[in-house]
């Protein structure tokens, strides 16, 4: 019997479902070449010295305080929606040769609920706006934060933009981000199956160093797609290999050529298993951003502690029954 | 321009107090801004205000400084944040060491107040110095500014005495003490009482403090710059008296030196001299035993041997003979201490003296012929310069470093004696006197006692009212008799000794200064007085007047020990 271990800490899951599902939307795979002509394509990787700029682009968020917001209604009545109160914050990390500076952040923080006559919320740490979600399901409050994270994501990645010859790399899927031009996606964990037969082999095949052939992903919001495997130790398959996605509003030719010189870049950037549990698939960049992002987003206790006593002050109007796990 | 956060008018901030590490009023630390730096000994002030009492100013220096990588967790994350792979700020911040607070309500400075360096009259607020009535240069701090120590610790009023600990060699002890020396004979420090004052050295180490009235050569235009910045004209000590014992051997009693060959005189004492003044004691200057019945002898010997007559040239005619020599002198007691006639021995040697006590002091006794018997002589013609007279120059030097370790012994302790016994009689504490005295170890040891240590505990308890002002110094102060230490209101150290540094006689050192004077340059010296909580780091320049034979230049005053320069021209200008 042989194992291999995979490279992720068992806490973040792994890197590919175990049961992948076959993916619903219609792929084509003759975007590069034609599919019998499939095979993995090996990236050079750029001198040290010619490395061009690589923004790095990241959001995280946090539910500060669970809440439940009572507003008056006109008859004199009174009515309680669930909601929360979360902070998130977008940052881009500008990577040259020599430096790699956080280029832009922002932090903001929402308080997201259904409730009607919902306002923002005034404390000393800063003010929680208000952003309408739009049932009270927990999966709707979140997704209300993650779309505030998301403008901003596209607003600081414009702001770390300055030569206009860097590429950008987002992490995570493009989805609503995918108005910033040229911006790469790449997605760490795989749940759908985009390729089978003779394609899906290719991925499977890849080497270090090496990507798959473009294929358009056609559906809601089609996009180009390829796979790359990272450096890193064997741990299975698919194991180092990310995804990367461009919007489908460029020409097939441009997109190549993105593929080849994006790809050839990740390695550069992957990290390694001592230092990031995600290795190599978290970027150092992204993991370095993160963790800036989450010191300035404040100290979670502090702002659950201020949160609490403005809700006391305000008598009954905001009242937090628990706090963020 | 105003701090939106503090609302205080604030000159260009170099960081703020952070809130990382907890501040006290004692001790905080600053983040240093981007585009600013703070290094070590820098002076700060940051500003608080405390309701109901207004604002409260914190002053301090900087006592350590350092820088990391922010966002960095693992040592080899410093290579991907060089490279450019992994986002990281390098941010520094520095110590400060509080020392002072106006006015005293001792609140530590808040987290995000913005601090400034202290320049012009914050400085001189934070040091003290503007309440320094009379305040003697030092040396200069690292912003190329003088640093000032209150004179009223040193002569006396409030305090007095000084301590300098090193290394020998790199350590500069003596150096910073003729430094210090010129600095109260120079600066306006000690005003019209400078004329009177007297300074007596002893050279323990090569030929080095015959120099001291000549130019040194290699001052470059630098130093004399660091000189006027201090307020001091760079030169030369004015008034130079020079002693040194006679060759030995020599009929002439010529003195003993190789590179000195003008205005230097052999000191000598005569028989008569010696007994009449009862210097016996100091012949026996090994840290004595009070379980040892010898020293009964002693001072029998001592007293018996007042009752004789002075002849000329100093001899000393008692008992029937005339002695010249010291070894004449050393035979004729011994002859009645162990006489057959036990009359003369109970007359000489006391009246319950066992054989065993006698042969003792004997034997101390005839091995100290061959160190003191140029020193205590009558036959050579009596002349004038052969006594040390600390009055006639400014300063005085007595070379001993060509005399064994017992007749150095010797050579201290009488002259300290007669100094000190001189003073005692003057009745007054000016004009002031100060002894520069290098290995206060061998001279006050922390164990044992003797006649020179007793001198020693006299000048350093009594010292201070009697205008006799000690400058001591040991490469270990904790060789030394506490005593002596503790009444130094200025201690000094230069380089120390690792394992010297962390002993509990360095207390004074914060373990950030302890661990710099481990490899403290020459030059450079940690300065601690009574005044300032916190000890000042001074360079002080290169010695204007040459200190080796190689660095002589022009001497000054040539022959003319009688007449001080006149005053300088230029003192006191800028």
């Amino acid at each position: 019997m042989r194992f291999a271990v995979d490279p992720w800490d068992p806490d973040y899951g792994s890197s590919v479902g175990t049961d992948p599902a076959e993916s619903e939307a219609d792929v084509r795979i003759d975007v590069e070449c034609e599919p019998d002509a499939w095979a993995a394509i090996t990236l050079t990787e750029p001198l040290a010295g010619d490395v061009p700029p690589v923004v790095f682009i990241d959001g995280v968020r946090r539910i500060d305080a669970r809440t439940w917001i009572q507003t008056d209604g006109e008859s004199g009545s009174s009515s309680s929606e669930p909601g929360i109160f979360a902070s998130y914050g977008a940052g881009a990390v500008r990577c040259e040769p020599g430096r790699a500076e956080i280029a832009a952040v922002e932090i903001g923080h929402v308080v997201a609920s259904p409730a009607r006559g919902l306002g923002d919320v005034v404390l000393r740490a800063g003010t929680w706006r208000a952003v309408a979600a739009r049932d009270a399901t927990i999966e709707s409050l979140t997704y209300a934060v993650h779309e505030a994270m998301t403008k901003a994501e596209v607003r600081v990645a414009e702001m770390a933009r300055r030569g206009g010859d860097e590429m950008i790399v987002v992490d995570g899927p493009l989805r609503d981000r995918s108005h910033v031009p040229d911006a790469v996606g790449l997605i760490k964990t795989h749940h759908v199956r985009y390729l089978a037969d003779r394609a899906a082999t290719v991925v499977d095949g890849l080497g270090i160093g090496q990507r798959t052939p473009v294929f358009l992903v056609v559906s809601k919001w089609s996009r180009y797609s390829w796979y790359v495997r990272l450096p890193g130790l064997d741990g299975g398959p698919w194991s180092g290999v990310v995804r990367c996605e461009a919007t489908a509003e460029l020409a097939p030719e441009a997109v190549v050529t993105l593929a080849q010189q994006v790809s050839g870049l990740l390695a550069r950037f992957a990290s390694e298993p001592h230092k990031e549990p995600r290795a190599p698939q978290n970027l150092y960049p992204i993991a370095g951003l993160e963790r800036a992002l989450r010191r300035r987003l404040g100290d979670s206790a502090v702002i659950y502690r201020a949160l609490r006593s403005a809700a006391a002050a305000t008598s009954s109007a905001v009242r937090p029954v628990s706090a963020a796990p | 321009m105003r701090d939106p956060t503090t609302d205080v008018p604030s000159a260009p901030a170099v960081g703020r107090v952070l809130g990382t590490d907890e501040a006290t009023p004692l001790d905080f630390w600053v983040a240093v801004a981007p585009d600013q730096y703070l290094q070590l000994d820098d002076v700060v002030v940051c500003e608080r205000a405390v309701p109901g009492a207004g604002t409260v100013t914190v002053s301090g220096v900087v006592s350590r400084v350092r820088a990391r990588h922010e966002g960095a967790h693992f040592d080899s994350d410093v290579f991907l944040i060089a490279d450019g792979v992994l986002p990281g700020e390098v941010v520094e911040a520095a110590q400060v060491l509080t020392t002072r607070v106006e006015p005293e309500i001792f609140v530590p400075p808040l987290p995000g107040a913005p601090v400034r360096r202290a320049a012009a009259a914050e400085r001189d607020h934070a040091l003290y110095f503007d309440g320094m009535a009379r305040r003697l240069p030092i040396g200069l701090g690292r912003d190329g500014l003088p640093l000032y120590a209150n004179l009223e610790f040193l002569e006396g009023t409030r305090g007095a005495h000084v301590n300098i600990s090193g290394i020998s060699g790199v350590a500069t002890k003596t150096t910073y003490a003729t430094f210090l020396l010129y600095a109260l004979f120079n600066s306006d420090a000690l005003g019209d009482e400078a004329h009177n004052t007297r300074a007596l050295i002893f050279n323990v180490k090569g030929e080095d403090l015959l120099f001291l009235d000549h130019d040194n050569e290699r001052l470059t235009e630098v130093e004399r710059d660091k000189y006027r910045r201090l307020g001091l004209m760079p030169g030369p000590f004015k008034s130079l008296g020079v002693f040194a014992p006679p060759r030995r051997n020599d009929p002439n009693a010529a003195p003993d030196v190789a590179n000195r060959h003008h205005d230097v005189h052999a000191f000598y004492w005569t028989i008569a001299e010696f007994c009449q003044q009862e210097l016996l004691p100091f012949v026996f200057a090994d840290a004595e035993d009070e379980r040892n019945q010898y020293t009964m002898v002693i001072h029998h010997v001592a007293r018996v041997l007042t009752k004789g007559q002075p002849l000329p040239d100093g001899q000393w005619k008692i008992d029937g003979e005339l002695i010249r020599t010291y070894s004449q002198l050393v035979q004729l007691i011994e002859d009645r201490v162990t006489s057959d006639d036990d009359v003369v021995r109970r007359e000489w040697a006391g009246p319950v003296t066992t054989m065993g006590t006698v042969n003792a002091f004997i034997r101390r006794l005839v091995s100290s012929v061959r160190a003191l018997d140029r020193l205590v002589r009558a036959d050579v013609p009596l002349r004038d310069t052969r006594a040390i007279d600390l009055e006639q120059h400014q300063v005085t030097v007595v070379d001993l470093h060509n005399l064994p370790d017992r007749a150095q012994r010797f050579v201290v302790g009488v002259t300290l004696r007669r100094a000190f016994d001189r003073k005692e009689m003057m009745g007054q504490r000016t004009p002031l006197w100060f002894v520069v005295l290098d290995e206060l170890n061998k001279y006050a040891p922390r164990e044992g006692t003797s006649p020179i240590k007793e001198i020693l505990l006299d000048v350093a308890e009594r010292g201070r009212s009697l205008g006799i002002v000690l400058i001591g110094a040991q490469q270990t102060a904790s060789e030394v008799e506490r005593r002596v230490i503790a009444n130094s209101a200025i201690r000094v150290v230069g380089r120390l000794d690792p394992a010297e540094a962390t002993r509990p006689e360095y207390g004074f050192l914060p373990p950030a200064h302890q661990k710099r004077a481990v490899i403290a340059k020459p030059g450079t010296m940690f300065v601690t007085q009574p005044e300032i909580p916190v000890p000042l780091v001074v360079e002080f320049p290169f010695p204007a007047w040459a200190t080796r034979p190689d660095e002589r230049g022009a001497q000054r005053n040539a022959s003319k020990p009688e007449a001080l320069a006149p005053e300088d021209p230029f003192d006191g200008l800028p």
